[in-house]
């Protein structure tokens, strides 16, 4: 080493880069993290109907962000939100556009949600080892519903008003508790002047930190469990012992060639 | 149960029931929050005992089992025993060779310092979220005008602010009619707007006199010229001039407002829920409960659903 | 019985486990890239849909006019309103419309937390249901034929929440000029008269005339009602008691509108032969 000429530029440019990702990994092994995240296998022939969960985080993503931006602007007070509604829409600079995209993010969202469902059904990958993935995945539909309803409040209009009054009361026709969840919402007999401060910090604090956190547990699992194959793929990862006679000339085919799978359409 | 080969112990006290006294007295104290102040008490009273007892075994040694006090010497591994912990309750596993033997009491203090630290911070917390919303609502009389402005035998659609603190959110609207007089004191008939299904306004099935309609204060009032009942545009309830249900999904009659007259002015007071109504005009039956959420039937085999409802 | 069939699970999970290391592919870039092609899309749809949001609603602003998505806002709250029909974002339309089909009190409960509770039940309770590990979609008929049934009455159900009318009795009284045109009684002063009691009586909450008004309650539609030529005397005598006409007719008596009332709403019914 030490006899060796100056590195090149490309060597020094190396360096440079590994130094911090080095420092970094001695001291948090995140590197590894990562890599192992980015560089663990997936079967060879995943397609297209798989991309939907990481689409519903990117819609998420877009959702917490817009959220955040929205929260700088909005007052969660019945004198005033309607008013501040109106300003983000027409006064402030792109106000329209984020409001937008969390007006429009929201049912984005909970279609790729669906979507992601069904083709998690279709291809029967709730079964064995992945049924708390589901549960999971079922939580996570559950509160992005509840963010629906918890938003739809804050404009404070006409229209979410009342649904939000018959939104209520829904919660409040289940038996026992019915009345107490209802009361709960509302922080008292009627719609008030807590209940969209109420309705707020459940929309922008309680169900978003929960999604959060279980959103995290979701991508956990899946990393560690595995994505599964389509069901009518040829060569389905786990679709019993190597029987295939194709076995020895396929075995590499996912390295090799991994791009033109004809499921990659 | 028995010490028979962990002469090495640390102090150790067993599990105990304490706990789970000490956390139905928090439970109660938070039911108490709720209810009544007695049971507040109550589940202080319960906490505290249960919590001293608690903490009485904690550092005195557990009554359930007999853990010698002996300490353990560090490194110390006569006893060839300990290769797997020993499920026995309450005993810990003295692995030969291990420094640290489990020890239940730092574990079980660990634990339960723990849970008083998320208890103290979370129970005001959790109070401060969920008890305004069942403390009495304290609904206030308000004035809505003098009865002359009330024309006899007709109904008037009267739009208040219940609660000027509260400003237009509190806004509520009231169908009210003039019963004339009722053993010579005058009666009133008034009837909320919150459909009894899942709460939609409801509106009047006839014409209303916009042109005559007057202002008092916060409260307009709109005379209507003759109605046949009361419809819900939602999903189609329903009622006649008395508020029964007479077709569609409602669950119940429209609730309605209880009144009272002051200097020749009419209140609205409390709203109560109402299943149906015999008879029209100032000598009907009302049919009286508590109020109820709308969709929830008050009387029937289906009101065992909601046997209890939070204080208004 | 039971340990077999996890063991054969367990099996098959480990073959899964073998395969994706033998012959699987490197999650990035491989897989990545779809994923992060899906990801632009679902963000470039995002802003498209609320540039379209903002850029159709006529007028730049302070309108509630309502654009090709729908409105910017609507009008601010008012709780003591007696003429709105609220409706809930599309996602609910299918909760939306079960309400509507459970309209007997009976089954208020069944609408509203019944069948979305045991739906999300199902829902968690699916893999332990389905506890094959079987996964080719030839050999999970009853799966498959459950999901399609699931799938076809959601999208029936949030289809027809998205297409039911709604009454708005502010609005409507300013359509009876144009409902008079069309079915050409612009002349007859009785029964414009009586279609303006009509759009405030409450009628078009189940009915629906000329495009306006709810569909509640099986309400029949009433565009075309005076075509029957049912007759003045009959028309009154069923507003008066809608089910003495036409038993287990749901309709409230409208008695309490006085006879001269009902005569006009009468003589607009019979003259509304249709959109013409």
């Amino acid at each position: 080493m030490a006899t060796r000429t100056k590195p090149t530029r490309g060597q020094q440019l190396q360096e440079a880069i590994n130094y911090p990702l080095d420092w970094v990994e001695e001291r948090s092994g995140l590197v590894g993290g990562i890599k192992y995240f980015l560089f663990r296998k997936v079967p060879g022939d995943v397609n297209w109907f798989q991309t939907l969960g990481s689409a519903t985080f990117t819609a998420f993503l877009v959702q917490a962000l817009t959220g955040v931006i929205l929260a700088m602007y909005y007052k969660p007070d019945p004198k005033d939100a309607y008013s501040s509604i109106q300003h983000i829409t027409n006064d402030i600079f792109a106000g329209w556009l984020v409001r937008g995209m969390h007006r429009w993010g929201a049912s984005v969202f909970i279609i790729l949600m669906f979507m992601h469902m069904g083709r998690v059904f279709l291809f029967g990958a709730y079964k064995f080892p992945r049924e708390l993935n589901w549960i999971i995945g079922v939580l996570l539909l559950a509160m992005g519903l509840g963010e629906g309803f918890t938003g739809y409040l804050l404009p404070w209009d006409q229209t979410s008003y009342w649904a939000t009054v018959v939104g209520i009361n829904i919660n409040g026709t289940a038996p026992f508790l019915g009345p107490f969840l209802a009361q709960f919402l509302q922080g008292g007999t009627y719609i008030n002047a807590d209940t969209l401060s109420r309705f707020y910090a459940i929309h922008m604090l309680m169900i978003p930190g929960a999604i959060a956190a279980l959103i995290g547990l979701h991508m956990y699992l899946v990393i560690r469990l595995g994505v599964t194959s389509p069901p009518w793929s040829k060569e389905a990862a786990g679709t019993g012992p190597l029987e295939q006679p194709s076995q020895n000339g396929t075995a590499r085919s996912g390295l090799t060639r991994p791009g033109t799978r004809k499921d990659g359409r | 149960m028995q010490p028979t080969h962990n002469d090495e112990h640390p102090h150790v006290p067993g599990p105990s029931i304490w706990p789970a006294g000490f956390a139905v007295g928090v439970v109660v104290l938070l039911v108490g929050l709720i209810v009544s102040w007695y049971v507040v008490g109550l589940g202080a009273l319960i906490a505290l005992a249960f919590g001293f007892l608690w903490v009485r075994d904690l550092t005195t040694g557990s009554s359930l089992t007999e853990a010698p006090a002996v300490a353990p010497e560090g490194g110390r591994s006569e006893s060839a025993t300990g290769a797997a912990i020993p499920a026995d309750r309450g005993e810990a596993a003295a692995v030969p060779g291990d420094r640290y033997p489990r020890s239940k009491f730092l574990e079980l203090s660990t634990l339960g310092l723990g849970g008083v630290i998320g208890g103290l911070v979370s129970a005001p917390a959790i109070g401060f979220m969920v008890a305004p919303a069942f403390l009495k609502q304290g609904v206030k009389d308000h004035d809505i005008g003098p009865i002359t402005d009330y024309p006899e035998g007709k109904f008037v659609v009267a739009t208040y602010m219940s609660d000027a603190n509260q400003g237009e959110v509190s806004r509520r609207t009231a169908f009210v009619r003039n019963n004339g007089q009722l053993n010579g004191q005058p009666s009133f008939t008034i009837i909320s707007n919150h459909c009894a299904h899942l709460g939609c306004p409801v509106q009047p099935n006839g014409p209303l006199d916009t042109p005559n309609g007057k202002q008092y204060h916060d409260v307009s009032l709109i005379p209507t010229i003759s109605i046949a009942g009361f419809g819900c545009p939602c999903h189609g309830g329903q009622y006649d001039t008395e508020g029964n249900r007479t077709s569609g999904p409602p669950v119940r009659a429209l609730d309605r407002y209880s009144f009272s007259i002051r200097n020749g002015n009419l209140f609205v007071g409390k709203p109560y829920s109402v299943s149906h109504v015999d008879g029209a005009g100032s000598g009907a039956k009302i049919h009286k409960w508590t109020l109820a959420f709308p969709g929830e039937h008050v009387n029937g085999i289906e009101s065992w659903l909601y046997p209890i409802q939070p204080p208004h | 019985m039971a340990s077999e069939r996890l063991t054969e699970r367990r099996r098959v999970y480990q073959q899964y486990k073998a395969d994706v290391k033998e012959r699987g592919k490197p999650f990035f870039p491989y897989a990545m890239w779809h994923d992060t092609i899906m990801s632009l899309v679902v963000v470039v749809v995002i802003i498209g849909l609320a540039v379209v949001w903002k850029y159709t609603t006529p007028g730049n602003h302070h309108t509630t006019d309502p654009g090709w998505l729908g409105k910017l806002y609507d009008n601010p709250a008012d709780p003591g309103t007696i003429n709105f029909v609220p409706r809930p974002d599309w996602y609910y339309y299918f909760l939306f419309y079960l309400l509507r089909i459970f309209k007997w009190p009976e089954s208020v409960l069944l609408g509203t937390i019944g069948i979305p509770t045991i739906a999300l039940l199902l829902l968690i309770a699916l893999p332990f249901i389905d506890l094959r590990s079987e996964r080719r979609i030839s050999r999970r008929p009853v799966a498959i034929i459950a999901g399609i049934l699931v799938v076809i009455s959601m999208g029936v159900l949030t289809f027809k929440g998205a297409t039911a009318k709604e009454a708005l009795g502010s609005e409507l009284l300013g359509h009876v000029s144009a409902w008079a045109k069309k079915e050409g009684y612009t002349g007859n002063q009785a029964a414009v008269k009586g279609a303006k009691l009509f759009a405030v009586s409450g009628c078009l909450n189940c009915h629906v005339y000329n495009g306006d008004g709810g569909q509640n309650l099986g309400a029949p539609e009433l565009t075309a009602e005076g075509a029957k030529n049912k007759g003045i005397a009959f028309q009154i005598a069923h507003l008066k008691c809608p089910s003495c006409k036409n038993p287990g007719s749901p309709m409230p008596s409208f008695a309490g509108l006085g006879d001269d009332r009902l005569k006009l709403l009468a003589t607009f019914l019979e003259s509304s032969k249709g959109s013409k």
